[in-house]
């Protein structure tokens, strides 16, 4: 459910919940509903990127993309920014992050600022659960995202955001 | 003289799986057969043997990602007959409003992101084109609206059922959690918008109706049955009813039909080039047999839908053809009329006194040995049939799948098509766009009997009888 009806952020997290690691933002993403519920961010955790994102973008001052990486060292963290491009593999149910934002602007006019944090996955085999590796980058994730809101939301309640930040830092053994 | 070939468009693209097409030329390079295959194979009815009973409405569920909500709700039907229990009013209404809901969010998804290429950039544009990008570029606005009418269809099943993907809120006996004032305003807020889309998206599709002339002509246009479940009295409906066949005269073939008792005039037949089993009217064999379900089939069967709007629109429907609507291309203006009973249905429902009421799940043991569940999908009849042991093991599963109800009719639309549009000489862009459309008007889920994996593309080749290519398309 939205958390907000006109967010500053929007943190959109997809993937396969059911092929572990896969499902790395949807972990890190209910972390961010629940903590950061009090503060003006929408979440939204989908398996695939499709055109109906687009419409998620269409109040947000910033997006976050959240998703697990198949290369790299398990458990790096890689944050990049994105840009609107609309080239790539034209299928309506699976966009790229790039596609979606050059969807929300030619639909909305809206050109927030992007970023995708991914991490890189050890296991995409079938299980709900994360690899250790990514358990325990779980906390890691979650401080740059919190970080990178700071950054992207101009209406971002700094005093709210620290007392929150505490909340997450103090439930998770970061 | 021309040597016999085979062209093969694999895979199909814009559709819910996998499959391919075959379209196989004479000697004159006429077209002598075309064929619809369904390249994946899933299994669900075998691996649930042995899991406990209530387990079903989750494990179905998981079927497809586009109408998992038609699988729970079947498939807790089918749950509701082995515990042989009456389930709360309440908790009916709120699976009709969680049923109907997914409808809206389907048939937008198929409509504006699938079709609406062909329909707005006609079908002999570029496929490089025919994408959602293309249909922004060209409409904006309806591609606005088809986005916004997914949600309000997404957003309703978030808020009864807690996500948007598979959901496990129905459960045998009734719903796991009633429906919150909050959130009952909040759905009624979205209302109006979406009656507002519907009736707009209504209006430029019969606009461009005059543009497709010739493929309403030839996609699908042939005589066959129709099957569906309508109320008693032959009202629209997609959760509960009495099986009715209609002819293509529009004449009522068989009614009142107890969908518990499917296999006795139903029967499926696999072929060996496709793992999608082809169902057709045992009374008349195979494959004289053959019907179609869905959104075409559902207003060809129905005497009225129930709403006021949608009524209107049922009537100018029934306009388009003489007796029963024949063409599939008229799938498209069904869903649309299904739409807006849907916005206009969940509405009515909403606001009934009851639907606020905290009693929503029935609890029992199960009762009985075998059940069946039936639901009207987005995309047809769908039925659930269990079989358990003593112990309330599924020993046994049997699900009958809208998209192989209408697998004889798709074949029989994909040669139709292509007799009418192949030239055996040469491959052209209008060719193959066609007959991909016309499978997408059916709006087929592969995924709700096999497996989808991976990413599509396009090729076309054209075989010599000695298996070499002698010509090639790629998309």
């Amino acid at each position: 459910m939205h958390s907000r009806a006109t967010p500053c952020v929007a943190i959109i997290a997809y993937g396969n919940p059911l092929r572990s690691d896969d499902g790395i933002g949807w972990h890190a993403a209910e972390i961010l509903r629940k903590e950061l519920d009090s503060v003006q961010v929408e979440v939204v955790c989908v398996h695939q990127l499709t055109p109906d994102i687009a419409a998620n973008l269409a109040d947000a001052d910033g997006v976050i993309f959240l998703d697990a990486a198949q290369t790299g060292e398990p458990g790096e963290i890689r944050c990049a920014r994105v840009e609107a491009n609309e080239s790539g593999q034209q299928f309506s149910h699976s966009l790229s992050p790039g596609q979606v934002l050059a969807l929300a602007d030619h639909l909305y006019g809206k050109q927030p600022d992007a970023f995708m944090v991914s991490v890189a996955g050890e296991s995409f085999d079938h299980g709900d659960a994360l690899s250790e590796t990514l358990q325990s980058a779980l906390p890691a994730l979650v401080r740059t995202v919190v970080g990178l809101i700071a950054r992207l939301a101009p209406r971002f309640d700094s005093s709210d955001f620290e007392a929150r930040n505490t909340c997450v830092r103090a439930q998770l053994p970061i | 003289m021309p040597e016999a070939r085979t062209i093969v468009i694999d895979p199909v693209t814009r559709i819910e799986g996998h499959s391919k097409i075959t379209i196989h030329l004479d000697d004159q390079g006429k077209v002598e057969d075309a064929r619809f295959h369904v390249t994946q194979f899933r299994g669900f009815e075998k691996f649930c043997e042995g899991r406990p009973f209530a387990e079903m409405p989750s494990l179905m569920a998981r079927i497809c990602g586009i109408c998992p909500v038609s699988h729970l709700i079947a498939s807790s039907k089918a749950c509701d007959a082995l515990l042989a229990v009456r389930i709360p009013p309440t908790a009916e209404k709120l699976r009709r409003i969680f049923g109907i809901a997914q409808v809206v969010q389907s048939h937008a998804l198929s409509l504006f992101h699938l079709s609406s290429p062909d329909l707005l950039l006609g079908m002999d544009a570029d496929p490089a084109e025919s994408h959602i990008f293309g249909v922004y570029a060209k409409n904006p606005a309806l591609a606005r609206d088809g986005i916004a009418l997914r949600k309000f269809g997404q957003q309703i099943i978030e808020r009864l059922g807690g996500k948007r993907i598979h959901p496990a809120w129905v459960v045998p006996g009734g719903v796991s959690d009633p429906l919150t004032l909050e959130d009952r305003d909040a759905i009624l807020k979205t209302i109006p918008e979406a009656l507002a889309i519907a009736l707009r998206s209504l209006e430029w599709l019969k606009s461009t109706t005059e543009r497709f002339r010739e493929e309403i002509a030839a996609f699908g246009n042939f005589a066959s049955l129709f099957m569906g479940i309508v109320k008693k009295g032959g009202g629209l409906t997609f959760y509960d009813g009495d099986i009715r066949v209609v002819d293509e005269e529009g004449a009522i073939v068989a009614d009142g039909l107890d969908p518990a008792r499917y296999f006795a005039y139903l029967g499926e037949k696999a072929e060996p080039w496709s793992y999608l089993k082809s169902a057709y009217f045992l009374p008349r064999g195979y494959p004289g047999g053959m019907y179609r379900v869905g959104p075409l089939a559902r207003l060809n069967i129905c005497t009225s839908c129930g709403t006021p709007r949608a009524d209107e629109a049922l009537a100018e429907f029934r306009k388009l053809q003489t007796n029963a609507v024949l063409s599939s291309f008229h799938y498209h203006q069904a869903r649309l009329v299904e739409i807006l009973y849907c916005v206009e249905r969940i509405e009515q429902l909403l606001n009934d006194p009851e639907i606020l009421s905290k009693h929503v799940r029935a609890v029992a043991r199960p009762n009985a040995f075998e059940g069946v569940g039936v639901a009207e999908a987005p995309r047809g009849t769908l039925l659930h049939h269990y079989k358990i042991d003593e112990n309330g093991l599924i020993r046994w599963a049997n699900l009958i799948i809208a998209t192989g109800q209408n697998n004889l009719a798709m074949n029989r639309s994909v040669l139709q098509v292509a007799r009418q549009y192949v030239d055996g000489e040469k491959i052209t862009r209008g060719m193959l766009n066609r007959v991909e459309a016309v499978i997408r008007a059916y709006d087929p889920c592969l995924s709700c009997s096999t497996h989808a994996l991976g990413q599509m593309a396009l090729s076309v080749q054209l075989i010599r009888p000695d298996g070499t290519i002698s010509d090639e398309v790629r998309r």
